[in-house]
């Protein structure tokens, strides 16, 4: 299943299905309240995140990258190659002279904080003032207000479709619309094939708890809350989220959750070791040791799911951590 | 002397009352008599029927955090009954000795670093921080002038505060994304839920190891309460009392900053409150400044897990919270009779 994003697009490079509009310049997108004007397909830029750098990799875009940052974890192993000749200008986030040192013609941004209102790297007007457009994931800035909570606040729940716009409109930008529209049709397949997974099995009585970290081990942990894009995954499969909140990524209390008593337990796989909860073997270890939840349903059946931490961000590997999890809720048993 | 006995049995009641009440209530609610039969069966081996994830919430969760908040509270209290009555300073608190800001640069360092996964937590790095900073602070101190000079002491920790506060101001904008940021800022503001049998096997002794060595030296605080040249003239060693009662202050909150994080006010007001109570006598005023830190804290602690239900506030907010204008209520109370 993995290298499926390469070989479509090496096929369709193959047999040059232009079907699709070609772009009109000059182009105006209207992005997260500010538009953006391109005066032609952008020839160089400079990623901040890594949901913007995979997603311009899956539409083959990876020649017109001169930058990439803002790391989580390692790249996708069918865009290592790729991504091993693009300079990395930061692991984390990358100085405004860095990003307009490379002359970009586009800065594609995963996240409001880095380019909004208190911009770590700088506000979206300072690069409009040198000439350099922006694109902000419509993810992270639809209905969700940024300058309010530390990782800011979602007023509605996380919707899919701003992944879908995101691609249309990043390949709107390159003048690539065919690949564009290839992708979302494999990534609304992936999403349709992991319902029709779940197809008449009855899921009402069945809960989830989403485990990120915790700042310590036997500390209140990092789980998921409603409206964040964990929460669209279960949603989307028809189970509950045990976690009540409608924060992103709520602390909650080893108490509160061992009691909800979740029939599935979700915990992720990072590569980031800044807490010992990071390491899911951590985590496991922890489950099956702790006095109170050791005696969880879901730790005594082993009903627990490792999965990605990235595929818990609004990017393309969402839709594999959406198989992942219904493989597992389809067997009943748990997948890695 | 002849009131000891009542008293010591009053407050014996008091904090067991108090302790039973922070294991009853939390978070989730379960019923007093679930809580009695969990605990017999662990006291006393009762045997009764238990569901296994409430009695483990009951002894493993409840029982250590209210232990743990209890000996915290006594811990800070006791500190703040030293270093007020040493240095003289209506301001003096555990923490004026450096010893918060030296615990956040460690465990910010711990969590950046990456230290985590290897071999030092970031309590560990906390106890580590709080230590150094104390030691930087004493040597400042004693390059600064004699010991005798209370304003020397008070000045080094202030500057020892600032310079590690700065430092760990640098190693977060430097370094920290705005998640792992909040992630150390939720561990610094104080936070009992990590907290499990091996913090209370710690936390215990070393309240009442604290509580043990300042009601040695009651009569030595009694007598720098007039200044340490009374002190000296009442034939006291005031240098090596000093350090000794100072180093043990510091110790005491390094291992309480390096468990729960920088719980604030607790060791401020409780000692205040009290010596308006009570007077200014050590032998009175240390062990009710302990219970009443312990008392506090318990309360403090049952408040945040309360409060907001489904989410636990800082504990330090809470004591800042409450604390703060029921000390005002005792300081207009007792205006022209202390």
């Amino acid at each position: 299943m993995l290298p499926r994003f390469a070989t479509l697009l090496a096929g369709l490079s193959l047999t040059g299905m232009a079907h699709a509009a070609a772009t009109h310049y000059p182009l105006t997108v209207d992005n997260c309240g500010m538009p953006q004007t391109f005066a032609h397909a952008p020839e160089r830029a400079v990623t901040i995140g890594q949901a913007g750098t995979e997603m311009l990799y899956a539409l083959g875009l990876g020649d017109k990258l001169a930058g990439t940052s803002l790391w989580f974890n390692n790249v996708l192993p069918e865009y290592k190659a790729l991504n091993d000749k693009v300079p990395r200008l930061a692991d984390n986030d990358p100085s405004f002279e860095a990003v307009v040192g490379k002359r970009p013609e586009l800065v594609a941004v995963q996240f409001e904080w880095m380019v909004g209102a208190q911009g770590v790297v700088a506000t979206r007007e300072q690069f409009n003032e040198l000439k350099v457009p922006t694109y902000l994931l419509p993810s992270d800035c639809e209905g969700k207000d940024n300058l309010v909570g530390a990782d800011g606040t979602r007023l509605q729940a996380f919707q899919v479709e701003s992944i879908y716009k995101s691609v249309s409109q990043l390949a709107e930008i390159f003048d690539v619309q065919d690949r564009g529209a290839a992708l979302n049709t494999d990534l609304k397949a992936r999403l349709d094939g992991a319902r029709q997974q779940l197809a008449g099995k009855d899921l009402s009585q069945t809960s989830a708890l989403f485990w990120f970290s915790s700042a310590d081990l036997d500390i209140d942990p990092y789980v998921a809350g409603r409206q964040g894009v964990a929460d669209f995954m279960l949603r989307t499969l028809g189970v509950r989220n045990v976690v009540e909140s409608t924060e992103e990524w709520p602390t909650v209390g080893w108490e509160t959750l061992a009691k909800a008593n979740p029939t599935w337990l979700i915990i992720a796989r990072m590569d980031r070791r800044r807490f010992p909860a990071d390491d899911y073997q951590k985590k496991l270890e922890f489950l099956h040791s702790d006095p109170v939840t050791q005696h969880m349903d879901a730790v005594k059946n082993n009903r627990i799911i490792i999965l990605d931490a990235d595929a818990m961000q609004a990017g393309i590997r969402l839709f594999r951590g959406l198989q992942t999890l219904s493989a597992a809720f389809a067997s009943g048993k748990a997948a890695q | 002397m002849k009131r000891l006995l009542p008293c010591t049995a009053l407050a014996l009641a008091a904090l067991l009352a108090a302790l039973f009440a922070g294991t009853a209530i939390g978070e989730t609610s379960v019923s007093p008599n679930v809580v009695y039969q969990v605990l017999a069966n662990h006291l006393w081996q009762a045997g009764y029927p238990v569901d296994p994830i409430d009695a483990g919430i009951i002894w493993n969760y409840r029982l250590t955090r209210t232990l743990v908040a209890a000996a915290c509270g006594a811990g800070l209290a006791t500190c703040g009954v030293i270093l007020q009555a040493l240095l003289r300073n209506p301001l003096a608190e555990p923490y004026l000795l450096g010893l918060s800001a030296g615990a956040s640069t460690g465990a910010v360092l711990v969590g950046l670093l990456g230290l985590g996964s290897v071999a030092l937590s970031m309590s560990g790095g906390a106890f580590v921080g709080a230590v150094a900073a104390f030691a930087l602070v004493l040597l400042l101190a004693r390059a600064a002038g004699p010991s005798s000079n209370n304003a020397q002491v008070i000045l080094a920790g202030i500057a020892g505060s600032q310079l590690f506060n700065a430092l760990t101001a640098f190693l977060i904008t430097k370094s920290a994304t705005a998640e792992q940021a909040r992630g150390i800022l939720f561990w610094l503001l104080g936070n009992l839920s990590g907290v499990r049998w091996p913090s209370v096997w710690l936390a215990v002794p070393v309240a009442l190891f604290g509580l043990v060595v300042c009601l040695w030296h009651r009569r030595t605080l009694d007598a720098f309460t007039f200044g340490a040249d009374s002190a000296a003239s009442m034939g006291i060693a005031v240098r090596r009392s000093q350090l000794l009662l100072i180093s043990c202050a510091a110790l005491v909150t390094a291992v309480m900053v390096s468990i729960v994080g920088a719980i604030g006010f607790v060791g401020l007001v409780i000692p205040h409150a009290l010596r308006l109570l009570l007077g200014p006598g050590h032998s009175r005023l240390l062990p009710a400044s302990a219970l009443g830190g312990a008392l506090f804290l318990i309360a403090a602690d049952m408040l945040s897990r309360t409060l907001i239900p489904g989410q636990v506030i800082p504990v330090g907010v809470v004591t800042a919270l409450i604390g703060a204008p029921v000390f005002a209520l005792i300081l207009v109370s007792r205006r022209g009779r202390a």
